[in-house]
């Protein structure tokens, strides 16, 4: 017995190792177990977790009505009435699945965030030194380009803002201010689409630039940037629309 | 004792059940069992989403331990966790003296002049 294991025990019930079977549960408590994983929305590595600790609790709750005579039979099925009805014991996770997928997303969109704009200015950079201390994108139409920029800007400010709000209303912030997994899934999703706006700009001055003015980019850089941004367009546009549909399994 | 008379007090009680050292969510059940002398009427699956939101907040700290055999998910208060639990008892106890003073039956009130 461990020192924890004697320290999470209360004495009297049960003790888990000592004659304990091994964890090959109970075919109801798998059944329960399924019941309660069909409900729960959310990454498959998420809802695992979930699985395996529900788990280890319905057999810590077996062991100690078999502590208490009954059989193993009878003790999983005291386990599970004790565990509750599978459709609440999966919603009650609703709300964290959703925070937990909503900061993963605003997280990652803020990571990529500078890398992705890293790449663009690079870009920017190398070409204009390419093309002779030309104004940049210059050929691109400088109202065009300069309108394009100040999208792209707007469009950054709205996903960094949307993503904070996100991490804000699911994180330590909830020690003080009300818990809002509901707005935090919002609010990513609106952090991933406005990412997505300011990617397909990028990718649309680009594409001016290329038709205009062919010649004038710096291959390996934009060819870089491109990538990068057409990348995390897909990824945001998968992770909005999850956090979406994770907000709606919220009551 | 229901779980919707409990609302908004399971965070606080959650933090006193595990003040005095780390356990698993069975654990806590029991210990919550035990300390409510069996008042407490909480199916157990619903406990697990309420120790997942104090991680969140911070206030615990959860880690998967081995013990018998078997993996449990192990909780433990954080620093922010006691400093929550301190207020949450400030709070309750200023809340719980005047609610007793209020109830108090007209016949033990001091008499008007």
């Amino acid at each position: 017995m461990s020192p924890l294991g004697a320290h999470v025990r209360p004495a009297g019930l049960g003790m888990p190792g000592r004659g304990a079977p091994p964890d090959l549960t109970d075919p109801q408590a798998e059944r329960y177990l399924a019941a309660v994983m069909t409900r729960l929305p959310g990454t498959a590595r998420h809802r695992a977790e979930i699985i395996a600790e529900l788990r280890s609790g319905l057999l810590d709750a077996t062991d100690a009505y078999r502590a208490a005579g009954l059989t193993a039979e009878q003790g999983c099925r005291m386990a599970i009435g004790e565990f509750g009805d599978p459709a609440r014991v999966a919603s009650g996770f609703h709300a964290e699945i959703a925070a937990a997928q909503s900061r993963k997303v605003a997280g990652t969109l803020l990571l990529t965030g500078p890398l992705v704009g890293l790449l663009w200015i690079a870009t920017a950079l190398c070409s204009h030194l390419g093309v002779r201390f030309a104004i940049p994108w210059h050929h691109a139409g400088a109202a065009a380009t300069e309108a394009g920029l100040l999208l792209v800007a707007a469009a950054v400010a709205v996903t960094v803002c949307a993503a904070a709000v996100s991490l804000g209303s699911t994180g330590s912030l909830t020690r003080w201010l009300p818990d809002r997994p509901g707005r935090a899934s919002a609010a990513a999703a609106i952090a991933g689409f406005a990412a997505i706006g300011a990617d397909g700009l990028g990718l649309a001055l680009l594409a001016a630039q290329l038709d205009l003015a062919p010649g004038r980019l710096s291959p390996v850089p934009a060819c870089a940037a491109a990538v990068a941004s057409l990348a995390r367009i897909l990824l945001a546009r998968r992770a909005a629309r999850h956090c979406l549909a994770l907000r709606a399994t919220l009551s | 004792m229901r779980a919707e008379a409990l609302k908004g007090h399971l965070d606080g009680i959650l933090l006193a059940v595990l003040e005095p050292g780390p356990r698993h969510g069975y654990a806590i059940m029991e210990q919550l069992r035990v300390r409510s002398g069996g008042q407490l009427d909480l199916p157990t699956g619903t406990l697990y989403p309420a120790l997942h939101r104090l991680e969140r907040a911070g206030l615990v700290r959860a880690s998967w331990s081995e013990a018998g055999g078997r993996r449990r998910r192990v909780y433990e208060l954080t620093p922010a966790g006691r400093g929550a639990l301190d207020t949450e008892r400030g709070a309750w106890s200023e809340f719980s003296a005047a609610i007793t003073t209020l109830l108090r039956p007209a016949s033990l009130e001091p008499s008007a002049p």
